[in-house]
Protein backbone atom coordinates (compact mmCIF):
# COMPACT_ATOMS: atom_id res chain seq x y z
CA UNK A 1 0.00 0.00 0.00
CA UNK A 2 1.01 3.50 -0.61
CA UNK A 3 1.76 5.92 2.47
CA UNK A 4 1.45 9.48 2.86
CA UNK A 5 4.11 10.96 5.07
CA UNK A 6 2.77 13.36 7.66
CA UNK A 7 5.43 15.14 9.55
CA UNK A 8 3.68 18.38 10.33
CA UNK A 9 4.03 20.37 7.01
CA UNK A 10 1.47 21.30 4.92
CA UNK A 11 -1.20 20.31 2.47
CA UNK A 12 -1.51 16.54 2.96
CA UNK A 13 -5.69 16.76 1.97
CA UNK A 14 -4.91 17.68 -1.17
CA UNK A 15 -3.07 14.65 -1.95
CA UNK A 16 -5.32 12.65 -0.21
CA UNK A 17 -7.85 14.15 -2.60
CA UNK A 18 -6.07 13.60 -5.54
CA UNK A 19 -5.86 9.71 -4.71
CA UNK A 20 -9.21 9.18 -3.49
CA UNK A 21 -10.23 10.26 -6.92
CA UNK A 22 -7.99 8.01 -8.78
CA UNK A 23 -9.72 5.33 -6.46
CA UNK A 24 -6.06 4.69 -4.68
CA UNK A 25 -5.84 2.83 -1.17
CA UNK A 26 -3.44 4.87 0.82
CA UNK A 27 -2.03 4.98 4.41
CA UNK A 28 -0.98 8.57 6.03
CA UNK A 29 1.78 7.46 8.48
CA UNK A 30 3.80 9.26 11.31
CA UNK A 31 5.93 6.85 12.85
CA UNK A 32 9.33 5.63 12.00
CA UNK A 33 7.84 2.25 12.19
CA UNK A 34 5.17 3.19 9.85
CA UNK A 35 7.76 4.27 7.03
CA UNK A 36 9.85 0.81 6.97
CA UNK A 37 6.46 -0.69 6.35
CA UNK A 38 5.78 1.56 3.22
CA UNK A 39 6.08 -0.33 0.14
CA UNK A 40 5.56 3.25 -1.85
CA UNK A 41 6.03 6.86 -0.22
CA UNK A 42 4.77 10.05 -1.12
CA UNK A 43 6.33 12.80 1.07
CA UNK A 44 3.88 16.10 0.33
CA UNK A 45 4.97 19.29 1.93
CA UNK A 46 5.23 23.17 2.01
CA UNK A 47 6.98 25.93 3.77
CA UNK A 48 10.38 25.86 5.31
CA UNK A 49 13.04 23.41 4.89
CA UNK A 50 14.94 24.55 8.27
CA UNK A 51 11.37 23.57 10.12
CA UNK A 52 10.95 21.02 7.98
CA UNK A 53 13.91 18.93 8.66
CA UNK A 54 13.67 19.97 12.65
CA UNK A 55 10.24 18.28 12.53
CA UNK A 56 12.05 14.74 10.59
CA UNK A 57 14.50 14.62 12.97
CA UNK A 58 12.18 14.92 16.11
CA UNK A 59 9.83 12.15 14.94
CA UNK A 60 12.87 10.08 13.99
CA UNK A 61 12.07 10.06 10.49
CA UNK A 62 15.48 10.65 8.78
CA UNK A 63 17.20 6.81 9.46
CA UNK A 64 13.95 4.65 8.55
CA UNK A 65 13.89 6.95 5.33
CA UNK A 66 17.35 6.85 4.73
CA UNK A 67 16.37 3.26 4.80
CA UNK A 68 13.86 3.06 2.78
CA UNK A 69 15.18 5.27 -0.02
CA UNK A 70 18.30 3.57 -0.19
CA UNK A 71 18.58 0.05 0.87
CA UNK A 72 14.97 -1.24 0.28
CA UNK A 73 14.68 1.32 -2.55
CA UNK A 74 10.90 2.04 -3.08
CA UNK A 75 9.27 4.18 -5.12
CA UNK A 76 9.21 7.49 -3.18
CA UNK A 77 7.87 10.50 -4.56
CA UNK A 78 8.54 13.73 -3.00
CA UNK A 79 6.61 16.87 -3.91
CA UNK A 80 7.51 20.67 -3.59
CA UNK A 81 9.04 20.73 -0.19
CA UNK A 82 9.34 17.31 -0.14
CA UNK A 83 11.35 17.23 -3.26
CA UNK A 84 13.72 19.99 -2.02
CA UNK A 85 14.37 17.93 1.24
CA UNK A 86 15.57 15.14 -0.66
CA UNK A 87 18.83 17.87 -1.22
CA UNK A 88 21.77 17.91 0.73
CA UNK A 89 21.51 21.44 1.73
CA UNK A 90 19.41 24.43 1.15
CA UNK A 91 20.73 28.21 1.40
CA UNK A 92 16.83 28.54 3.33
CA UNK A 93 17.27 30.67 6.42
CA UNK A 94 20.82 30.02 6.34
CA UNK A 95 22.27 26.83 5.22
CA UNK A 96 19.78 23.68 6.17
CA UNK A 97 21.08 20.00 5.57
CA UNK A 98 18.82 17.79 3.89
CA UNK A 99 18.34 14.17 3.20
CA UNK A 100 21.14 14.21 0.95
CA UNK A 101 19.46 11.62 -1.61
CA UNK A 102 20.55 13.88 -4.93
CA UNK A 103 23.04 15.73 -4.80
CA UNK A 104 22.38 19.22 -5.01
CA UNK A 105 21.89 22.79 -3.06
CA UNK A 106 18.62 24.81 -3.04
CA UNK A 107 18.94 28.10 -3.67
CA UNK A 108 16.52 31.52 -4.00
CA UNK A 109 15.30 31.71 -7.81
CA UNK A 110 17.36 34.92 -8.58
CA UNK A 111 14.99 37.60 -9.30
CA UNK A 112 17.77 40.26 -9.70
CA UNK A 113 19.11 39.53 -12.97
CA UNK A 114 15.88 38.99 -14.82
CA UNK A 115 13.07 41.18 -14.46
CA UNK A 116 10.89 38.26 -12.80
CA UNK A 117 8.27 38.44 -10.14
CA UNK A 118 9.11 35.76 -6.82
CA UNK A 119 7.52 33.79 -5.76
CA UNK A 120 7.15 31.97 -8.98
CA UNK A 121 3.35 31.01 -9.11
CA UNK A 122 1.10 29.53 -11.44
CA UNK A 123 1.13 27.09 -14.09
CA UNK A 124 3.91 27.34 -16.43
CA UNK A 125 5.16 24.65 -19.09
CA UNK A 126 7.40 21.68 -18.05
CA UNK A 127 10.00 20.50 -20.75
CA UNK A 128 10.67 16.80 -20.45
CA UNK A 129 13.82 15.48 -20.75
CA UNK A 130 14.47 12.82 -23.04
CA UNK A 131 15.69 9.90 -20.38
CA UNK A 132 14.08 9.72 -16.93
CA UNK A 133 10.63 10.32 -17.80
CA UNK A 134 8.32 7.82 -16.30
CA UNK A 135 6.26 10.28 -14.81
CA UNK A 136 5.31 11.66 -18.05
CA UNK A 137 3.94 9.06 -19.72
CA UNK A 138 0.56 9.82 -21.51
CA UNK A 139 1.48 13.45 -21.63
CA UNK A 140 2.83 15.29 -23.86
CA UNK A 141 6.30 17.85 -23.76
CA UNK A 142 5.30 21.21 -22.57
CA UNK A 143 2.65 19.83 -20.21
CA UNK A 144 0.93 22.76 -17.64
CA UNK A 145 1.78 22.30 -14.19
CA UNK A 146 1.61 24.30 -10.76
CA UNK A 147 4.41 26.08 -9.28
CA UNK A 148 4.16 28.30 -5.97
CA UNK A 149 7.90 28.25 -4.44
CA UNK A 150 10.70 30.87 -3.83
CA UNK A 151 13.47 28.27 -3.72
CA UNK A 152 14.33 26.03 -6.53
CA UNK A 153 17.04 23.36 -7.91
CA UNK A 154 19.26 25.27 -10.73
CA UNK A 155 19.08 22.96 -13.54
CA UNK A 156 22.57 22.91 -14.39
CA UNK A 157 23.57 21.96 -10.69
CA UNK A 158 21.48 18.87 -11.02
CA UNK A 159 21.97 15.27 -12.56
CA UNK A 160 18.63 13.64 -12.19
CA UNK A 161 16.66 16.21 -14.30
CA UNK A 162 13.41 14.77 -15.94
CA UNK A 163 11.82 18.09 -16.79
CA UNK A 164 12.48 21.70 -16.19
CA UNK A 165 11.15 24.92 -17.11
CA UNK A 166 12.13 28.46 -17.67
CA UNK A 167 11.45 31.24 -15.70
CA UNK A 168 14.36 33.54 -15.68
CA UNK A 169 16.57 30.80 -16.17
CA UNK A 170 16.15 27.20 -16.35
CA UNK A 171 14.76 25.65 -12.91
CA UNK A 172 13.92 22.03 -12.48
CA UNK A 173 10.71 20.73 -12.58
CA UNK A 174 11.23 17.34 -11.62
CA UNK A 175 13.74 14.80 -11.05
CA UNK A 176 14.26 11.15 -11.02
CA UNK A 177 17.15 8.91 -9.65
CA UNK A 178 16.39 5.35 -9.86
CA UNK A 179 14.15 4.85 -7.12
CA UNK A 180 13.44 8.98 -6.20
CA UNK A 181 11.59 10.68 -8.01
CA UNK A 182 10.10 14.51 -6.76
CA UNK A 183 8.52 17.49 -8.62
CA UNK A 184 8.91 21.22 -7.94
CA UNK A 185 5.60 21.85 -8.95
CA UNK A 186 2.25 20.32 -7.56
CA UNK A 187 0.95 17.59 -9.17
CA UNK A 188 -2.28 17.35 -6.98
CA UNK A 189 -2.73 20.73 -7.84
CA UNK A 190 -2.33 20.82 -11.49
CA UNK A 191 -6.05 19.33 -12.79
CA UNK A 192 -5.77 16.57 -15.26
CA UNK A 193 -2.42 16.78 -15.85
CA UNK A 194 -1.26 16.12 -12.22
CA UNK A 195 -3.76 13.45 -11.91
CA UNK A 196 -2.24 11.52 -15.00
CA UNK A 197 1.54 11.90 -13.65
CA UNK A 198 0.10 11.01 -9.87
CA UNK A 199 -1.28 7.83 -11.70
CA UNK A 200 1.69 6.83 -13.20
CA UNK A 201 3.79 7.07 -9.78
CA UNK A 202 0.78 4.76 -8.30
CA UNK A 203 1.49 2.77 -11.84
CA UNK A 204 5.06 2.19 -10.93
CA UNK B 1 6.47 30.35 -19.96
CA UNK B 2 4.44 31.58 -16.44
CA UNK B 3 0.43 31.46 -17.71
CA UNK B 4 -1.86 34.01 -17.01
CA UNK B 5 -4.07 33.02 -14.46
CA UNK B 6 -8.14 33.73 -14.41
CA UNK B 7 -9.33 33.09 -10.55
CA UNK B 8 -13.01 32.31 -9.47
CA UNK B 9 -13.44 34.00 -5.85
CA UNK B 10 -16.04 32.78 -3.56
CA UNK B 11 -17.07 35.15 -0.84
CA UNK B 12 -18.99 33.11 2.23
CA UNK B 13 -20.85 34.25 5.21
CA UNK B 14 -21.98 31.80 7.87
CA UNK B 15 -21.78 28.83 5.26
CA UNK B 16 -23.49 31.56 2.45
CA UNK B 17 -21.99 32.70 -0.68
CA UNK B 18 -22.95 35.79 -0.96
CA UNK B 19 -22.80 38.52 -3.62
CA UNK B 20 -20.67 42.23 -3.29
CA UNK B 21 -21.07 45.01 -4.27
CA UNK B 22 -18.84 48.41 -3.07
CA UNK B 23 -18.34 45.40 -0.12
CA UNK B 24 -22.14 45.71 1.25
CA UNK B 25 -23.04 41.89 0.59
CA UNK B 26 -26.10 40.00 -0.49
CA UNK B 27 -26.58 36.60 0.27
CA UNK B 28 -27.03 34.35 -2.91
CA UNK B 29 -27.04 30.35 -1.78
CA UNK B 30 -25.35 27.33 -0.54
CA UNK B 31 -22.58 24.87 -2.18
CA UNK B 32 -26.07 23.72 -3.81
CA UNK B 33 -27.23 27.15 -5.82
CA UNK B 34 -23.83 27.08 -7.01
CA UNK B 35 -23.65 23.63 -8.55
CA UNK B 36 -27.13 24.25 -9.75
CA UNK B 37 -25.92 27.53 -12.04
CA UNK B 38 -22.37 26.55 -12.71
CA UNK B 39 -21.47 23.30 -14.47
CA UNK B 40 -18.81 22.96 -11.58
CA UNK B 41 -16.96 19.84 -13.08
CA UNK B 42 -16.82 22.21 -16.42
CA UNK B 43 -15.77 25.56 -14.94
CA UNK B 44 -13.71 23.60 -12.90
CA UNK B 45 -11.15 22.94 -15.80
CA UNK B 46 -11.62 26.06 -17.28
CA UNK B 47 -10.11 28.07 -14.16
CA UNK B 48 -6.75 28.20 -12.55
CA UNK B 49 -7.60 29.04 -9.05
CA UNK B 50 -9.91 29.23 -6.46
CA UNK B 51 -9.61 32.03 -3.69
CA UNK B 52 -12.51 31.12 -0.74
CA UNK B 53 -13.02 34.62 1.32
CA UNK B 54 -14.28 34.45 4.79
CA UNK B 55 -16.34 37.89 4.71
CA UNK B 56 -18.54 37.95 7.55
CA UNK B 57 -18.55 41.00 9.45
CA UNK B 58 -17.13 40.73 13.34
CA UNK B 59 -15.96 37.65 14.61
CA UNK B 60 -15.51 35.35 12.53
CA UNK B 61 -16.48 31.85 12.60
CA UNK B 62 -13.35 29.62 11.12
CA UNK B 63 -14.80 26.11 12.44
CA UNK B 64 -17.74 26.74 9.75
CA UNK B 65 -15.43 28.18 7.35
CA UNK B 66 -13.24 25.40 7.31
CA UNK B 67 -16.12 22.70 6.77
CA UNK B 68 -17.27 24.83 4.23
CA UNK B 69 -13.64 24.68 2.50
CA UNK B 70 -13.87 20.93 2.70
CA UNK B 71 -17.15 20.74 1.29
CA UNK B 72 -16.08 22.49 -1.78
CA UNK B 73 -12.82 21.16 -2.15
CA UNK B 74 -13.19 17.50 -2.51
CA UNK B 75 -12.96 16.89 -6.48
CA UNK B 76 -10.97 20.10 -7.23
CA UNK B 77 -7.48 19.69 -8.52
CA UNK B 78 -6.47 23.32 -8.44
CA UNK B 79 -4.88 25.47 -5.94
CA UNK B 80 -7.26 26.86 -3.54
CA UNK B 81 -6.50 30.05 -1.97
CA UNK B 82 -8.37 30.75 1.93
CA UNK B 83 -8.76 33.74 4.63
CA UNK B 84 -10.37 35.87 5.95
CA UNK B 85 -10.51 35.98 10.33
CA UNK B 86 -7.23 34.75 10.07
CA UNK B 87 -6.34 36.07 13.70
CA UNK B 88 -3.66 33.38 14.87
CA UNK B 89 -1.61 30.31 13.77
CA UNK B 90 -3.88 27.59 14.93
CA UNK B 91 -6.34 29.52 12.41
CA UNK B 92 -4.04 29.06 9.90
CA UNK B 93 -3.48 25.43 10.16
CA UNK B 94 -7.31 25.31 10.51
CA UNK B 95 -7.93 26.53 6.80
CA UNK B 96 -4.54 24.66 5.27
CA UNK B 97 -5.65 21.40 7.21
CA UNK B 98 -9.36 22.38 5.26
CA UNK B 99 -7.21 21.91 1.84
CA UNK B 100 -6.25 25.42 1.07
CA UNK B 101 -3.12 25.65 -0.27
CA UNK B 102 -2.33 29.48 0.49
CA UNK B 103 -3.95 31.59 2.89
CA UNK B 104 -5.41 35.35 3.09
CA UNK B 105 -4.67 37.54 5.20
CA UNK B 106 -5.67 41.43 5.16
CA UNK B 107 -6.32 43.06 8.47
CA UNK B 108 -3.46 41.33 10.38
CA UNK B 109 -1.05 43.16 7.77
CA UNK B 110 -1.45 46.44 9.95
CA UNK B 111 -2.52 45.16 12.85
CA UNK B 112 -0.91 41.53 13.99
CA UNK B 113 2.46 42.31 11.56
CA UNK B 114 3.99 39.72 13.70
CA UNK B 115 1.54 36.66 12.85
CA UNK B 116 2.32 37.24 8.97
CA UNK B 117 5.84 36.89 9.72
CA UNK B 118 5.09 33.92 11.75
CA UNK B 119 3.17 32.80 9.12
CA UNK B 120 5.92 33.24 6.14
CA UNK B 121 8.50 31.90 8.48
CA UNK B 122 6.42 28.59 9.07
CA UNK B 123 4.61 28.17 5.60
CA UNK B 124 6.83 29.92 3.13
CA UNK B 125 6.43 33.38 1.56
CA UNK B 126 3.93 31.16 -1.56
CA UNK B 127 1.56 30.43 0.85
CA UNK B 128 0.77 33.83 2.54
CA UNK B 129 -1.48 36.22 -0.49
CA UNK B 130 -1.67 39.49 1.05
CA UNK B 131 -5.26 41.14 0.39
CA UNK B 132 -4.91 44.51 -0.10
CA UNK B 133 -8.46 46.94 -0.50
CA UNK B 134 -8.71 50.44 -1.42
CA UNK B 135 -10.85 53.36 -2.56
CA UNK B 136 -10.11 56.33 -4.35
CA UNK B 137 -12.16 59.26 -1.82
CA UNK B 138 -12.01 63.04 -3.41
CA UNK B 139 -9.18 64.66 -5.30
CA UNK B 140 -8.10 61.15 -6.69
CA UNK B 141 -6.67 60.58 -3.09
CA UNK B 142 -6.54 56.85 -2.48
CA UNK B 143 -7.21 55.08 0.80
CA UNK B 144 -6.25 51.95 1.63
CA UNK B 145 -8.90 50.12 4.22
CA UNK B 146 -8.74 46.65 6.43
CA UNK B 147 -11.86 44.79 8.38
CA UNK B 148 -13.73 43.93 5.51
CA UNK B 149 -13.27 47.60 4.06
CA UNK B 150 -14.75 49.59 7.30
CA UNK B 151 -11.57 50.86 8.53
CA UNK B 152 -9.20 53.39 6.44
CA UNK B 153 -5.56 53.38 7.68
CA UNK B 154 -2.63 55.43 7.61
CA UNK B 155 -0.43 53.59 4.88
CA UNK B 156 -0.53 55.21 1.17
CA UNK B 157 -1.46 52.50 -1.32
CA UNK B 158 2.08 51.93 -2.47
CA UNK B 159 3.52 51.90 1.08
CA UNK B 160 0.87 49.09 1.44
CA UNK B 161 2.56 46.75 -1.13
CA UNK B 162 5.81 47.56 0.29
CA UNK B 163 4.69 46.37 4.00
CA UNK B 164 3.28 43.36 2.44
CA UNK B 165 6.68 42.96 0.88
CA UNK B 166 8.77 43.20 3.73
CA UNK B 167 6.40 40.89 5.92
CA UNK B 168 7.17 38.38 3.53
CA UNK B 169 3.84 37.84 1.69
CA UNK B 170 3.67 36.26 -1.94
CA UNK B 171 1.54 37.61 -3.76
CA UNK B 172 -0.78 40.82 -3.73
CA UNK B 173 -4.83 40.42 -3.96
CA UNK B 174 -5.68 43.96 -5.03
CA UNK B 175 -9.46 44.60 -4.39
CA UNK B 176 -11.07 47.97 -5.83
CA UNK B 177 -13.50 48.36 -3.40
CA UNK B 178 -15.45 51.53 -5.87
CA UNK B 179 -15.42 48.65 -8.63
CA UNK B 180 -16.05 45.49 -7.02
CA UNK B 181 -19.40 44.13 -7.98
CA UNK B 182 -20.21 46.56 -10.49
CA UNK B 183 -19.03 45.02 -13.81
CA UNK B 184 -17.36 47.97 -15.26
CA UNK B 185 -14.35 46.83 -15.71
CA UNK B 186 -10.82 46.57 -13.57
CA UNK B 187 -9.23 50.05 -12.45
CA UNK B 188 -6.46 49.37 -15.00
CA UNK B 189 -4.59 52.02 -13.99
CA UNK B 190 -3.95 52.09 -10.55
CA UNK B 191 -3.74 47.85 -11.26
CA UNK B 192 -0.68 48.77 -13.73
CA UNK B 193 1.15 51.15 -10.81
CA UNK B 194 0.56 48.36 -8.24
CA UNK B 195 1.98 45.56 -10.80
CA UNK B 196 4.82 48.02 -11.95
CA UNK B 197 6.12 48.72 -8.58
CA UNK B 198 5.47 45.26 -6.73
CA UNK B 199 8.05 42.84 -6.79
CA UNK B 200 5.39 39.94 -6.20
CA UNK B 201 2.87 38.84 -8.61
CA UNK B 202 -0.31 40.85 -8.47
CA UNK B 203 -4.13 39.68 -8.64
CA UNK B 204 -6.35 41.46 -10.08
CA UNK B 205 -10.00 42.00 -8.16
CA UNK B 206 -13.02 43.90 -8.16
CA UNK B 207 -15.09 44.94 -11.19
CA UNK B 208 -14.83 42.37 -13.67
CA UNK B 209 -17.75 42.16 -15.63
CA UNK B 210 -17.27 41.39 -19.44
CA UNK B 211 -15.08 39.02 -21.34
CA UNK B 212 -13.05 41.57 -22.23
CA UNK B 213 -12.09 43.01 -19.03
CA UNK B 214 -10.09 39.75 -17.67
CA UNK B 215 -7.88 40.44 -21.36
CA UNK B 216 -7.20 44.37 -20.46
CA UNK B 217 -6.13 43.39 -16.96
CA UNK B 218 -3.23 40.94 -18.41
CA UNK B 219 -2.76 42.95 -21.27
CA UNK B 220 -3.23 46.36 -20.52
CA UNK B 221 -2.32 46.71 -16.46
CA UNK B 222 -0.04 43.64 -16.71
CA UNK B 223 -1.40 41.31 -13.82
CA UNK B 224 -0.59 37.93 -13.18
CA UNK B 225 -3.90 36.77 -12.73
CA UNK B 226 -7.61 38.16 -13.12
CA UNK B 227 -10.06 37.53 -10.64
CA UNK B 228 -13.91 37.78 -10.49
CA UNK B 229 -16.07 37.21 -7.27
CA UNK B 230 -18.84 37.80 -9.63
CA UNK B 231 -21.90 35.03 -9.09
CA UNK B 232 -24.16 36.60 -11.63
CA UNK B 233 -21.92 38.06 -14.36
CA UNK B 234 -20.50 34.60 -15.26
CA UNK B 235 -23.21 32.08 -14.46
CA UNK B 236 -23.57 29.11 -16.15
CA UNK B 237 -21.03 28.68 -19.09
CA UNK B 238 -19.18 31.92 -18.19
CA UNK B 239 -15.99 31.59 -17.52
CA UNK B 240 -15.04 28.82 -19.90
CA UNK B 241 -16.36 31.70 -22.81
CA UNK B 242 -14.02 34.04 -20.26
CA UNK B 243 -11.09 31.65 -20.64
CA UNK B 244 -11.87 31.05 -24.44
CA UNK B 245 -11.60 35.04 -25.28
CA UNK B 246 -8.54 35.08 -23.51
CA UNK B 247 -6.91 32.36 -25.67
CA UNK B 248 -8.56 33.93 -28.64
CA UNK B 249 -6.81 36.87 -27.48
CA UNK B 250 -3.26 35.99 -27.31
CA UNK B 251 -3.14 35.01 -23.57
CA UNK B 252 -0.94 32.52 -22.70
CA UNK B 253 -2.95 30.38 -20.55
CA UNK B 254 -2.31 27.08 -19.17
CA UNK B 255 -4.03 23.89 -21.24
CA UNK B 256 -5.42 20.51 -19.92
CA UNK B 257 -6.80 17.24 -21.66
CA UNK B 258 -10.39 17.77 -20.83
CA UNK B 259 -11.22 14.66 -22.15
CA UNK B 260 -9.57 13.46 -18.58
CA UNK B 261 -12.57 12.09 -17.39
CA UNK B 262 -12.92 9.11 -20.18
CA UNK B 263 -9.31 8.09 -19.13
CA UNK B 264 -9.88 5.24 -17.72
CA UNK B 265 -7.88 4.28 -14.43
CA UNK B 266 -7.29 1.52 -12.85
CA UNK B 267 -9.28 0.79 -10.07
CA UNK B 268 -7.14 -1.48 -7.84
CA UNK B 269 -3.27 -0.39 -6.62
Amino acid sequence: MISILNYGMGNIRSVENALNYLGVEYKLIDTPEEILESEKLIIPGVGSFRKAMENMKKKKFIEPLNEVAMKKKIPILGICLGMQLMAEESQEDGLTKGLGWIKVTIKKIPAEKTDIKVPHVGFNEVIFEEKNKKLYEELEDKADFYYAHSYMLGYDDCDCVSGWTEYGEKLVGSIEKDNIYGTQFHPEKSQSNGLIMLKNFMDL
Amino acid sequence: MLKSRLIFALLMKNGSYQLSRNFNLQDVGDLNWIKKHYNFDAIAFSIDELIVVNVERGNKNVDLFCEKLMELNKNCFMPIAAGGGIRSMDDAYKILNSGADKIIVNTPLISQQNLVRSLVETFGSQCVIASIDYKKTNNEHVEVLIDNGSKSIELSLDEAVENAHELGCGEIYLTSIEQDGTGYGYDLKILEHIVNISKMPVIASGGAGKYKHFVEGVQKAGASAVSTANLFNFIADGLIEVRKTMIDRGLEMATWNLNFRKINFVKNY
